[in-house]
C-alpha cells in the first residue's frame, strides 16, 4: 500500500483547512488519494492524532517556515519540477523534531542528473540569499547515488531510486519510532541476570548472553 | 536520560564497559558500532578497534572519521559519541559510539538505534546523511 504511493510523481503538501487532517496532493493527476491520508496520519503519530496535526498546520502559518522570505518551500518545489525530478517527497516535520521544517527527498534518473539538480539548487540559493545567511555546501559530491544539501530549515536529499529503496528515509521520518527497519534491528533485550551498574569484565563478551 | 545512562553490557556484543577510562577515541580504542549494518552486528571474537584517526592530533572526538578493524577488514567510521566529557552543554555517552561509512561517505547501515548528538549539524563536514538515518537526536 505504501509502495503504491511512490509509483508516480508524488508531492505532499499540507494545507491549512477547516478539518484537522488536511492533506491534498498537488496538480499531477496520477496521484492516489488514500495513501496520503495514511501518510498524514503517520506524520501525526509523533504528536499523536488529528488534533496535533491541526496544531502543526497553524504553526506552519505562523512560524517562519522559509529559509528566508524569497527561498521558500514553494520556490524549491517549483525548481525541482522544472528540473524533471522524479518522486518529489516533501515531509513537514513537527516542531518537536528540531532538525528542520521540511525534509525533501528527490529521485533522479542518473548520477549526472543528481549532480545537475544539486548544483542548480545551490546556485539558486546563492543567487537569492542575503549576506547574513549561512553558506551551504553540497554533501556527497564524491558519491554517485546520494547527495544532500542542508539549507537550515529545509534539508534536501537527491538519491537514485535504488538507494532510495535501500534507505527508505520517507518511512523513517514519517513513522518515527514505529518504523519497521528500526523494529527489526532491536530484538536485543536485557538478560534475566542483568544487574544495572555492575559491569562485566573483558572476557564476558565471548559468551553469548541471550 | 535513561537511554544514555543505561550501560550496554546486556548485548552479546558488549565489551566496551571495561574500565572507567574517560579518553576520547584514539588508536586501539575499542568502539561500539551503533547502526544496523551486517558488518557491525555480526558477532566476532574480537571487538572493533580503531586503527587510525583522520585528524592532525591522533585523538578523535564527535564528528571525526576513523579507520576501524572489524572482522579482519578495514572500514571507515564516524564517531558519534564518546565517553570523554566534552564541552558542558554537549551529551556524554556511556560508550564510544561509531557509525560505519563507506569510502565515499555513504553510511553502510540504514538505521541508527542510539541518539545522535545534535552538534554534528553545526560542524563542517558531511553529516547530513548520518543525521538522516538517525532515530532521535540528543
Amino acid at each position: 500500500m505504501w509502495r503504491a504511493a511512490l509509483a508516480g510523481c508524488r508531492l505532499l503538501r499540507p494545507v491549512s483547512a477547516a478539518a484537522g487532517l488536511a492533506l491534498r496532493p498537488e496538480p499531477p493527476p496520477r496521484l492516489a488519494g488514500a495513501p496520503h491520508g495514511g501518510c498524514a496520519a503517520a506524520r501525526g503519530t509523533g504528536g499523536g492524532g488529528a488534533g496535533a496535526l491541526g496544531a502543526v498546520e497553524e504553526q506552519r502559518r505562523q512560524a517562519a517556515d522559509t529559509v528566508f522570505p524569497k527561498f521558500n518551500i514553494d520556490f524549491v518545489v517549483a525548481l525541482l519540477r522544472q528540473e524533471n525530478a522524479k518522486d518529489i517527497c516533501v515531509i513537514q516535520l513537527p516542531p518537536g523534531i528540531k532538525y528542520c521544517n521540511y525534509f525533501i527527498i528527490v529521485s533522479g534518473s542518473s548520477t549526472r542528473h543528481l549532480h545537475a539538480m544539486a548544483h542548480y539548487m545551490l546556485k539558486m540559493y546563492k543567487h537569492h540569499k542575503e549576506e547574513s545567511d549561512p553558506h551551504t555546501q553540497i554533501e556527497g559530491k564524491e558519491t554517485d547515488d546520494w547527495l544532500c544539501i542542508d539549507f537550515g530549515s529545509i534539508v534536501m536529499h537527491f538519491m537514485l531510486p535504488e538507494t532510495r529503496e535501500t534507505y527508505e528515509l520517507e518511512k523513517l521520518w514519517t513513522l518515527g519510532s514505529y518504523d519497521d527497519q528500526l523494529a527489526q534491528i532491536t530484538p536485543q533485550s536485557l538478560p534475566e541476570d542483568f544487574i544495572f551498574g555492575l559491569t562485566p569484565n573483558s572476557s564476558d563478551h565471548l559468551e553469548t548472553r541471550t | 536520560q535513561g537511554l544514555l545512562r543505561r550501560s550496554l553490557s546486556h548485548s552479546f556484543l558488549s565489551f566496551a564497559s571495561i574500565t572507567g577510562a574517560r579518553q576520547a577515541i584514539q588508536k586501539l580504542t575499542r568502539v561500539r558500532v551503533v547502526d544496523n549494518s551486517a558488518l557491525g552486528n555480526t558477532p566476532y571474537h574480537r571487538p572493533p578497534k580503531c586503527i587510525h584517526v583522520y585528524n592532525k592530533t591522533g585523538v578523535g572526538k564527535v564528528g571525526d572519521t576513523i579507520l576501524l578493524a572489524i572482522k579482519g577488514e578495514k572500514k571507515k567510521a564516524l564517531i558519534v559519541g564518546h565517553k570523554m566529557p566534552g564541552p558542558t552543554v554537549t551529551p556524554r555517552f556511556d560508550s564510544n559510539n561509531v557509525v560505519l561509512i563507506e569510502d565515499n561517505g555513504n553510511p553502510t547501515g540504514t538505521r541508527i538505534k542510539t541518539p545522535i548528538p545534535y552538534i554534528l549539524r553545526r560542524r563542517e563536514g558531511e553529516f547530513s546523511k548520518v543525521l538522516a538515518i538517525a532515530r532521535n537526536f540528543v
